[in-house]
């Protein structure tokens, strides 16, 4: 029809042309009085035929694409965390530093047995978690390396300020060694390195079950927990109730313990959060002012502009 | 918590009598203080007489203090299995409770009679926990510190 209706256009339009839309005139009649030549038969073998293919590729395509390939179980992809309402998390909120030094005290209790925080300096708990010297008190329990001396001989030393957190293994093949195979990460970043943050390392301390439910199979050397993928993490429950006794008194269940831990963890993964929400807020009421300042002046200069009027006003005696 | 907290927290901080420090107030431990009355036990009679009157009353408060946290630590519930038991038997989550309970039962009397159970109860396991997690999460945020 489009096509017709083209060329009855073209000749209604262009009478020069005359000729060249004859041709295609002739052309297009000629095709068509040969396809009703053909015998009534084989077209209807060719539209069954095309009819078949058709339904067959897309069975096929159905087959391969169709039906719900489920790669992954919901035990192997995890319980997703429930979302908590951390306090630090809001806009206007910095971390709570009672929490962080109760959470601090969790994980120089119970973590730092078998977790490292390598990316931790003492000076970085100064002011934020510990007094000066708490934290100088602190890094003096540990030995470190000296520069090699006249000999070259490479002596211990107490820790200063500057050392970092030491680990609890020399390397991870003796971490791995010393779990069952089991490497035990390193928690410095651990709130930004899983999916979650922290719901997830909360819900992962706090969540295992008393018993795996039924039908679950949990290899040996592994624990139940529903929000590890997989449900089997080597890590059993270590938090219990009263495990640690905090020295501001606060009741130390094991959801109070997790979640200061957390906070803590988020603290040692984000240090920079409380600066960096200063600075947010900061850069929003200077720019916000900054730009109210250049709309105005805007105005101010646009002014005149803006409210001039320009009249025309014709001449009236012209006589042509 | 909200948006007043904010303000009150600003205006605290700006006021010129309030104090923060990096390092430990300089506070005077409770062992000085009675090393120094000893020395002055041994100094004057008078002052003695005084300063052991003092000593007792604060070791007593100590120890009332040591046995309030020891009273408090047997009693320690998690409040976030209470709040979450809690929500598991409400009408919220009755019924991926039912559907959980129900599948527990399959697979027990399955493999009860020796059968080797054909599925498992982690799905089921996983929307209970799911709704008890969702439903006790606001809740157990009030109660922790």
């Amino acid at each position: 029809m489009l096509a017709r209706s083209c060329l009855r256009a073209t000749r209604a339009f262009a009478g020069a042309r005359n000729g060249a839309v004859q041709i295609t005139k002739r052309a297009a009649s000629s095709s068509s009085s040969g396809s009703t030549a053909e015998s009534p038969l084989r077209l209807n073998i060719a539209a069954a035929a095309s009819t078949a293919v058709a339904a067959g590729s897309i069975a096929w395509y159905y087959h391969l694409y169709g039906p719900n390939a489920d790669a992954m179980t919901p035990a192997e992809e995890g319980l997703h965390p429930t979302h908590y309402p951390w306090v630090h998390q809001q806009w206007f909120k910095t971390f709570d530093h009672q929490a962080l030094r109760r959470g601090f005290q969790v994980y120089r209790e119970v973590c730092a047995s078998c977790h490292s925080l390598s990316r931790v300096p003492y000076r970085a708990l100064v002011g934020t978690i510990l007094t000066v010297d708490e934290a100088k008190a602190l890094a003096e329990e540990n030995e470190y390396d000296t520069e090699p001396n006249d000999q070259g001989e490479i002596e211990k030393r107490p820790g200063k300020l500057s050392d970092y957190l030491p680990a609890p293994y020399k390397n991870d093949e003796a971490a791995r060694f010393a779990n069952n195979g089991a490497l035990p990460p390193d928690l410095s970043l651990i709130v930004k390195a899983r999916h979650g943050g922290c719901d997830y390392i909360f819900s992962l301390l706090t969540g295992y079950p008393d018993e795996p439910p039924a039908g679950a199979q949990v290899g040996a050397g592994l624990n139940f927990n529903p929000y590890f993928p997989g449900t089997g993490i080597a890590m059993a429950r270590v938090l219990y109730d009263g495990l640690v006794e905090y020295e501001d008194g606060t009741p130390a269940s094991t959801s109070q313990m997790a979640k200061d831990v957390v906070e803590f963890l988020n603290w040692a993964a984000e240090p920079e959060m409380d600066d960096r929400k200063k600075m947010g807020m900061k850069v929003l009421v200077v720019t916000s002012v900054l730009f109210a300042l250049s709309v105005w002046v805007k105005r101010y200069k646009w002014a005149w502009i803006k409210s001039r009027q320009i009249v025309y006003d014709p001449p009236k005696d012209v006589r042509h | 918590m909200g948006f007043w907290d904010t303000i009150t927290d600003l205006v605290e901080a700006a006021t010129p009598w309030s104090t923060a420090d990096a390092d430990a107030p300089a506070k005077e431990s409770t062992e000085e203080v009675t090393a120094e009355t000893t020395q002055e036990e041994a100094s004057s009679e008078k002052e003695a007489a005084e300063a052991p009157e003092e000593e007792p009353a604060a070791e007593e408060e100590e120890e009332e203090e040591e046995e309030e946290e020891e009273e408090e630590e047997p009693e320690i519930v998690d409040p976030k299995e209470q709040l979450e038991e809690e929500c598991r038997n409400s009408k919220q989550c009755a019924p991926v409770k039912h559907h959980f309970d129900e599948c527990v039962e399959r697979v027990t009397s399955a493999q009860a009679n020796g059968e080797t159970a054909k599925e498992d109860c982690v799905e089921e396991f996983f929307h209970l926990a799911h709704c008890a997690t969702q439903c006790a999460a606001p809740k157990l945020w009030s109660i922790l510190k």
